[in-house]
């Protein structure tokens, strides 16, 4: 509570400081301010709509690829290569789709962006459900069998609750994703128009558009403020709430934990109307009965019509493959139509392209690990540090790195005094921003994750300096920097794509790399076949990365180092 | 058990593990009968496959060969007259002691009054009346277990299988909680009517059981099936127990 508390106040603090400054020095950017909650709301509509279809699509998805078998062929290759492509990168051609087809502008522009959204939070979230399904302890499954728990009510009752923790681990994981999507996606730019849709993202882009810093810093102030609204007063108490589904590994010997802690219990200084509440509970208290009764209702229809079931569930997983082998040809046809016609003129850059990204990102990524490691030692093991920095970390880190992109050009453009390597520094930088605040924060709970036993042992034999960094915490935190440095690299080539390509005022900053080649054909020229084969070489590169470099890795990490309590 | 037809027979029940080929035999033809009022406890070595072949009895598991009937008909694991206790309890970590042990009446799709009042009566059975509102965690082990026991008396069973269920409890409480199924058992208007238990402690299957089960290590194959007539209540340092169980430790040595 303490945390939470000197949390806000920094929070509250930083605001107050940026509101009155910025509102002195820029009046007309003040005035701008006071459609923020409205264009707050918007962006915030979007991110729930895409969330709501992630939900409901990862719990079918990740059922069904869990307990069908042979579905399970086809959709866990799929679901890896989707949830590892920088998935920015189709985004051209997604809103080619939506809005040349039948609806148009604005409806098809929104749903190309919810849809964009969409694609950034739900596959992780479809994994933590296969995986909560794939590792239900035997007895569970066996007791819910053993008491003849079937269909709906074993969906209910087992399945369901056990999905709880890595959903909403997923979910909140899938939100930070979202917000970095969802800022590239309210401008959306064809070379024939653009189109732009209100919202916090927009705000922030116009500003740094016309080069008006105290705009962009009252549009990521305002982002900020939302996203840790949204985390305090959502995603801390439901991440709380989701422990009570956690399932106990180790069954006895155990110190049984005295109580079950209650969602809001952290927020219980805030006024909690008694009154208010017993009234309500006793309004609703016939809708919950209403519910218990229909709810035993439908269980016994649910189970008793087996037929239905298997129907439903044989359409479901039809309309899968359908899709599925849409996807495929349209691909593969797409694909074959490239090697007949002449590739396009820029296609021989392209291996230069990546080299010089792959470059960028590694230089982030070895930046980023040079000062996280040392941190995380830090503020992993000082309760000091955990009080009041790792509370400042959160509220930088809350910002997507595509908000702060406008910011971080500019300051780009004031250090090199506006040459070539102001693009260079800006596309390193906002890589730097992706990729930094996934190794921070696994890094972090890697070096909490360390048993204390193992740690006294190590000080009690005298370990110290280089020799305890190199016995002890290193190896420790192997597993937590594999798992990080996946996430960063995913995070980075993303980000690559709206990098290096950059705007600030009136001067565009363009440097060498994918991004940069793909944002030119599909929004300067129009040159889609370009566009297209950007994002297969982008695509091919992370999936080569991946299955040659991070899954071994990873693999070997969870092996090796693995600390078993 | 005269001309009645027994509650259990398990014929000649094989099972086998396949891999890459090769066949990996758990179980060789177990054959044996339990009637109504029996306590019959099925005893081996660790890895003799004895939770293979209680999970089979119950229909969660199939045999390789070989058939397992209940009341004359081929068994089937959600049949409720047949209930499990697990050596992990396997209680649903998200539900309350209540509505853990309701779980089974609800897939029966008793009403939710009947359903209350049937978990209270054997919550209170067990010993754990308050608790009915708390969360498994929040138990020590001995309670999770009685909460494990509720359940599966909730659907009044006439069969109640145990899978080692006190191993993973400290001393004193399973000493307890083994005279309180004794009780049960023997409590005619209280379930169950027969109990069926897998334990590694000799010394266990003694003092509880009616006709003991000696399994040999891998593949499992039933060495002896001995008739305990001890009286009961049964006094462990009574030199006739002590016969029993260095007779039956023989047996698997």
């Amino acid at each position: 509570m303490r945390g939470l508390r000197g949390r806000l106040r920094i929070l509250a603090v930083a605001l107050i400081v940026i509101g009155i400054g910025t509102a002195i020095e820029f009046p007309d950017a003040a005035r701008a301010a006071a459609t923020l909650p409205i264009l707050a709301l918007f962006s915030v509509l979007r991110m729930v709509a895409a969330y709501l279809l992630s939900l409901l699509f990862a719990i079918s998805y990740g059922h069904t690829a869990a307990t069908n078998r042979r579905a399970a062929t086809v959709m866990l290759p799929v679901m890896d290569i989707l949830q590892s492509i920088p998935i920015l990168g189709f985004f051209p051609f997604v809103l080619l789709f939506f809005v040349n087809g039948p609806l148009g502008d604005p409806v098809g522009i929104e749903t190309a962006a919810v849809f964009l959204i969409f694609t950034s939070m739900a596959w992780n979230m479809a994994f933590g459900v296969y995986e909560s399904i794939t590792t239900l302890p035997q007895d569970l499954d066996q007791a819910a069998r053993g008491f003849g728990l079937h269909g709906w009510l074993r969906f209910r009752l087992l399945a369901f609750p056990a999905m709880v923790p890595k959903l909403v681990y997923n979910s909140i994981l899938s939100w930070t994703n979202g917000w970095f999507f969802l800022v590239a996606s309210e401008i959306i730019t064809t070379p024939r128009a653009s189109y732009i849709r209100p919202g916090l993202g927009s705000f922030i882009y116009l500003a740094g558009q016309r080069g008006d810093l105290g705009g962009i810093a009252i549009g990521i102030a305002a982002l900020a403020t939302v996203v840790l609204l949204l985390d305090i007063f959502l995603w801390r108490p439901t991440s709380v709430w989701s422990e009570r589904f956690r399932i106990e590994t180790t069954a006895a010997g155990e110190r049984p934990s005295l109580h079950v802690p209650s969602p809001y219990e952290r927020l219980r200084w805030l006024p909690r109307f008694p009154r208010l509440r017993r009234e309500v509970a006793r309004r609703i208290q016939p809708l919950l009965d209403g519910y218990a009764r229909s709810s035993s209702k439908l269980d016994r229809v649910y189970s008793s019509h087996r037929r239905v079931i298997r129907a439903v569930r044989r359409a479901d997983i039809g309309m899968f493959v359908v899709i599925f082998v849409i996807v495929v040809a349209t691909g593969l046809i797409g694909l074959v139509g490239f090697f007949q016609r002449p590739l396009p003129p820029g296609a021989r850059d392209l291996p230069i392209a990546a080299a010089f990204s792959f470059s960028r990102l590694l230089l982030a990524y070895l930046t980023a690990l040079a000062w996280t490691i040392p941190a995380a030692a830090w503020l992993g093991r000082s309760k000091w540090a955990a009080r009041f920095v790792t509370p400042a970390f959160e509220i930088s880190a809350s910002i997507p790195a595509t908000a702060l992109q406008p910011l971080i050009i500019g300051f780009a453009v004031v250090v090199t005094m506006g040459g070539y390597f102001a693009g260079e520094i800006g596309a390193y930088l906002v890589s730097l921003f992706a990729m930094q605040w996934y190794l921070l924060f696994n890094l972090i709970a890697g070096v909490r994750s360390i048993p204390g036993d193992l740690d006294e042992a190590a000080r009690g034999f005298g370990l110290r300096g280089r020799t305890y960094w190199r016995r002890l915490l290193l190896p420790a935190l192997v597993p937590s920097l594999a798992t990080g440095s996946i996430t960063a690299w995913g995070a980075g080539w993303n980000a690559l794509i709206v990098a290096e390509y950059l705007q600030f005022g009136q001067s565009v900053f363009s440097v060498t790399g994918l991004g940069a080649s793909l944002y030119g054909a599909t929004v300067v020229t129009g040159d889609y076949a370009m566009g297209y084969l950007t994002v297969l070489t982008m695509t091919a590169v992370v999936l080569i990365l991946n299955k040659l470099l991070w899954r071994p890795i990873y693999k070997r990490a969870a092996v090796k180092y693995r600390m078993e309590v | 058990m005269g001309d009645a037809q027994p509650l259990l027979q398990v014929k000649d029940v094989s099972k086998s593990y396949f891999d890459n080929g090769k066949e990996f035999k758990i179980l060789d033809r177990i054959r044996f009968e339990l009637a109504e009022h029996d306590f019959v406890c099925v005893v081996g070595p660790s890895g003799c496959g004895k939770s293979t072949l209680l999970r089979i009895i119950v229909g969660l598991d199939t045999p390789t060969s070989g058939e397992v009937l209940f009341e004359g008909h081929p068994i089937r694991a959600d049949n409720p007259q047949v209930a499990m206790v697990f050596q992990s309890f396997a209680l649903f970590p998200w539900l309350t002691v209540a509505q853990n042990v309701e779980l089974g009446l609800e897939a029966l799709h008793e009403d939710p009054a009947k359903r209350r009042a049937v978990a209270k009566k054997f919550i209170d059975a067990v010993g754990l009346t308050g608790f009915e509102n708390a969360y498994p965690r929040e138990l020590s082990g001995g309670m999770k277990q009685r909460v494990g026991i509720a359940r599966a008396l909730a659907i009044e069973p006439l069969l109640l299988c145990m899978d080692e269920p006190f191993s993973s409890l400290d001393a004193l409480t399973a000493q307890n909680l083994r005279d309180e199924i004794l009780q049960l058992w023997s409590n005619p208007d209280l379930p169950p009517e027969a109990v069926l238990m897998v334990t590694h402690s000799i010394e266990e299957a003694v003092y509880l059981a009616d006709r003991v089960i000696v399994l040999s290590s891998r593949p499992g194959r039933m060495v002896a099936e001995l008739e305990i007539d001890l009286p009961r209540p049964r006094n462990r340092k009574d030199p006739e127990f002590y016969g029993w169980v260095d007779e039956i430790y023989s047996l698997i040595v």
